[in-house]
């Protein structure tokens, strides 16, 4: 494995809590972290060089009744990755927003907000529509979500009277 | 006397008429609204190995000015909306062209919650053209079809737009809730 990611997964593990690390790839690594100690480790990380926040995202494990929060951290230079993960109870998905310390996670915020239903309290913005317009159903991204059912329900389909997909295996 | 002239005047005007279909058919501008990947064709047909040209058309900036709405591809809900803002822009005789399955069935995209599966529900269609996406060939040969309908008055989506605008709009709001756009450029 990469030294820096090696050095920087042994400071974040001295300094928080952490349940789980994993090795992604060469190059990047993933920490698990209980949710209060994500803000502290994010402006920790920060401060060690993690300038950029890549991506946050969220993994909804139906079975475990939980929500999976990504934050992707980049270092640019020394090119190594970082992601910080911390679940959520997925009935009450509520967590606090970080954009005082990377203000880019504006947008995320408000993309994890519309497609899985994650609240971030201190971020007003994150309640605003962003993609989905006039959204009246579960936040799509969440498993218990039916796609098909959806669009047959809102979208007219077209009708064929003969079936084009029989008419291909040469019978 | 009078019925005379009325014929008259009704050959006058379909002669007239006819001349303005042959001059519209030969000059067409295209106000290109690339939603999805079909946009990527587009290029090869405009440019000098298929020469999009030679039919009379051209791109055009804005709709007012622009004869023929290019849907290039899957429509989201969300581009729906502004594609019918900008087909409504249009001045008559407008013609819209479809690329791909997408917007005639669904396509890949058939059960996709956020892209619609028939826009001939919501806009009425004048050409479709299909393959995923569609080669130059197929591009050049829709926009000649399109040509050949203007010809011979079968390209009359405008009209059945202004005439059937209620089911029209009706559809509309059924898939899409309300039509006024409200985002961050609207406010
Ligand atoms: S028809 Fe195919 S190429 Fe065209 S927008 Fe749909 S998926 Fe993309």
């Amino acid at each position: 494995m990469n030294k820096h990611i090696e050095s920087v997964t042994e400071a974040v593990k001295a300094k928080f809590d952490v349940l789980n690390t994993e090795i992604v790839r060469d190059t990047q690594a993933a920490v698990d972290l209980k949710p209060g100690d994500v803000h502290a480790a994010l402006a920790f990380l920060k401060a060690q060089g993690f300038r950029q926040l890549s991506m946050l995202t969220c993994v909804d494990w139906l079975e475990d009744k939980e929500f999976q929060l990504v934050y992707l951290l980049f270092d640019w230079d020394k090119g190594v990755r970082l992601q910080m993960r911390a679940r959520l109870d997925r009935d009450n998905p509520k967590f606090t927003t970080v954009t005082n310390i990377y203000p880019g996670a504006q947008y995320y915020e408000r993309d994890v907000h519309e497609f899985f239903g994650v609240e971030f309290e201190g971020n007003p913005m994150s309640y605003k529509q962003l993609f989905l317009e006039n959204w009246d159903d579960i936040p799509p991204m969440r498993k218990d979500f039916n796609s098909r059912a959806y669009s047959d329900k809102k979208f007219p389909v077209r009708e064929y009277k003969k079936d084009f997909t029989k008419a291909g295996d040469g019978k | 006397m009078g019925e005379g002239i009325i014929e008259k005047d009704k050959k006058l005007k379909e002669g007239w008429e006819g001349i303005s279909r042959f001059f519209r058919a030969n000059s067409l501008w295209m106000l290109m609204y690339c939603t999805g990947c079909c946009a990527i064709e587009l290029p090869q047909a405009m440019t000098s190995r298929y020469d999009m040209e030679r039919l009379g058309m051209g791109p055009m900036a804005t709709p007012r000015q622009a004869d023929v709405l290019l849907v290039t591809g899957y429509l989201s809900v969300k581009t729906l909306r502004r594609v019918i803002y900008a087909y409504e822009q249009m001045s008559t005789p407008k013609y819209l062209v479809a690329f791909g399955p997408c917007p005639i069935n669904g396509g890949i995209y058939y059960d996709a919650y956020a892209v619609i599966n028939r826009l001939d529900q919501y806009l009425p269609v004048d050409v479709y053209i299909a393959g995923c996406m569609p080669k130059p060939e197929a591009v050049m040969n829709g926009f000649q079809d399109l040509i050949d309908g203007i010809k011979n008055k079968t390209a009359d989506g405008w009209k059945r737009y202004r005439d059937n605008y209620e089911w029209y709009r009706k559809n509309q709001i059924e898939s899409l809730g309300e039509l006024r756009i409200k985002d961050e450029f609207h406010e």
